[in-house]
């Protein structure tokens, strides 16, 4: 059976295919591209080296799209609940593509860049085609939509991660976060976003596939960066509390109860003048019927995808969409629905293999983000 | 004499008299990856070969660890609850599972020996 799937359905590789092999990282099919999930020193070792100095991940596998045509902010606006007006130019924001019905069809950065005509997208390997015919059905056929395959993507992610990149491209120093800028490097031009999706200060390099090669070993070349694979990237962002597209949210969730209405421009709400909107704004008003916590299982049993919630009474109330190990608290932690007029519950239960695990209710994230600030 | 049989699912047993050391192997211990937390069985409790009778868990994933004899748990390994890592850096010694009393050993010809098993991974 998985034989034949292998035969029909065609797996990318990136530009860094070769180099992965060579570095002896256990490969993947991920999101329809081959992947690293770890490389020999393994993913506890990778999670920790980027939470303390810095790795490079390939994200190459990611959509990174190119709107174009006059009066594209005001057309995009349309779609997503985002106000440019309160986005400069040169900065990237946090948004998702809803349905009608204000669910999520994907989760995506988008930034606003020096020319007014363009603005770029980085989207989900696995929702690409989903969110080129969303944009496709709701933007005007004027615009040009280019999907830049010529560009890799690696994400440089922890503390030592501008102190890395100042070495080979002097110039980026105090760039904001959620800021980007196009930089000349060597005889060729890269995309630097201050931004990623591990808790920690880091940068998304677009570089065009030819080059990133050479890019990433110069990087490498510094002792404080080192590789690291999709294992390390999960239990980072499971960390930070951040959602994963096809996990935490999917076309049944919405932002708000993804605890995501902070990315929602406010005034965008009341007017509901987007794509979700009518939705968005009665979800407002009632409250959402779930939300997303964190859960503490208590012991060491991680408690993950799928794993049932119930209460003290054995009522089912919810279910864990992200659980695993976390290395840097070195217990198990776990995210999760759980209906709305429970939240202030002190304990639940999860259901782990038949064995009900009493589960502490917490916020997120369960680790501090760590971005940069700009001082003054 | 100390006799070593492998499974095709990668657990390994120490035969010595009637009594078996279970483990995983080196080869397993490599594919899982960071191991962060192992169920044992409870003592007592008796297995058929190729049940499941433990868990353990990788950052990765959950894996069953199915029993290569026939017989009664006599001891589990209690410095795994703490330490699971151990598996990782000793898989064939320090990072041993459970101790079985074996009910039948004409079961053991089922498995297969170390030649047999460096052949199934390749080695």
């Amino acid at each position: 059976m998985s034989e034949l799937l292998n035969e029909n359905i065609h797996i990318e590789k990136t530009s860094l295919f070769d180099f992965h092999n060579q570095m002896n990282a256990k490969l993947v099919p991920f999101g329809g591209y081959y992947l690293p999930i770890n490389y020999t020193p393994g993913i506890i070792a990778e999670h920790n080296h980027t939470r303390s100095s810095a790795s490079i991940f390939d994200v190459s596998h990611m959509g990174q799209i190119e709107i174009s045509g006059p009066f594209v902010m005001e057309a995009m606006e349309k779609i997503l609940p985002i106000s440019f007006s309160k986005i400069s130019p040169g900065k990237v924001k946090y948004t998702q593509f809803l349905n009608k019905e204000g669910k999520i069809i994907d989760d995506l950065m988008i930034h606003r860049t020096s020319n007014e005509n363009t603005v770029w997208l980085v989207v989900n390997a696995a929702c690409k085609e989903k969110d080129i015919n969303h944009l496709r059905e709701n933007l005007n056929k004027k615009f040009d939509i280019n999907i830049r395959d010529d560009l890799s993507l690696i994400a440089l992610q922890g503390p030592k991660s501008e102190s890395a990149l100042l070495k080979l491209a002097p110039g980026i120093p105090g760039m904001e976060f959620m800021s980007s800028a196009w930089v000349n490097f060597q005889n060729y031009k890269i995309l630097i976003s201050r931004c990623g999706y591990t808790g920690e200060d880091g940068f998304e390099i677009s570089i065009p596939n030819k080059y990133v090669l050479s890019f990433t070993q110069k990087l490498l070349e510094n002792s404080d960066v080192k590789l690291a694979g999709l294992g390390a990237r999960d239990s980072l962002r499971l960390e930070a509390g951040l959602c994963l597209y096809g996990h935490d949210i999917n076309l049944k969730i919405s932002p708000i109860e993804a605890g995501l209405k902070w990315s929602i421009c406010k005034e965008r709400i009341s007017s509901a003048d987007f794509i979700g909107g009518n939705s968005i704004k009665h979800e407002c008003s009632k409250g959402p019927s779930k939300r997303l916590l964190g859960f503490l299982p208590k012991g060491r049993a991680p408690a993950r995808e799928g794993t049932l919630i119930y209460d003290a009474g054995e009522n089912l109330i919810g279910e864990v969409t992200s659980g695993g190990f976390s290395p840097t608290l070195s217990i198990p932690i776990s995210m999760g629905y759980i209906d709305s007029s429970l939240i202030d519950e002190k304990e639940v239960f999860l259901n782990v293999r038949g064995k009900k695990i009493p589960a502490e209710i917490v916020k997120l994230p369960f680790v501090p983000h760590n971005y940069f600030k700009k001082v003054n | 004499m100390t006799d070593i049989y492998y499974t095709k699912d990668h657990e390994w047993i120490k035969v010595d008299g009637g009594e078996g050391l279970v483990g995983i192997t080196s080869y397993a211990s490599e594919q899982l990856g960071d191991i962060v937390f192992v169920e044992l069985p409870q003592k007592g409790i008796s297995f058929d070969q190729g049940k499941d009778v433990a868990v353990i868990e990788s950052v990765k994933a959950a894996s069953e660890i199915y029993s290569p004899a026939s017989g009664e748990i006599i001891e589990t390994n209690s410095s795994l609850e703490e330490n699971p890592e151990i598996i990782n850096d000793d898989p064939l010694v320090a990072g041993w599972l459970y101790k079985i009393k074996i009910i039948n050993k004409e079961e053991l010809k089922n498995l297969m020996n170390e030649e047999e098993y460096n052949k199934l991974i390749g080695v």
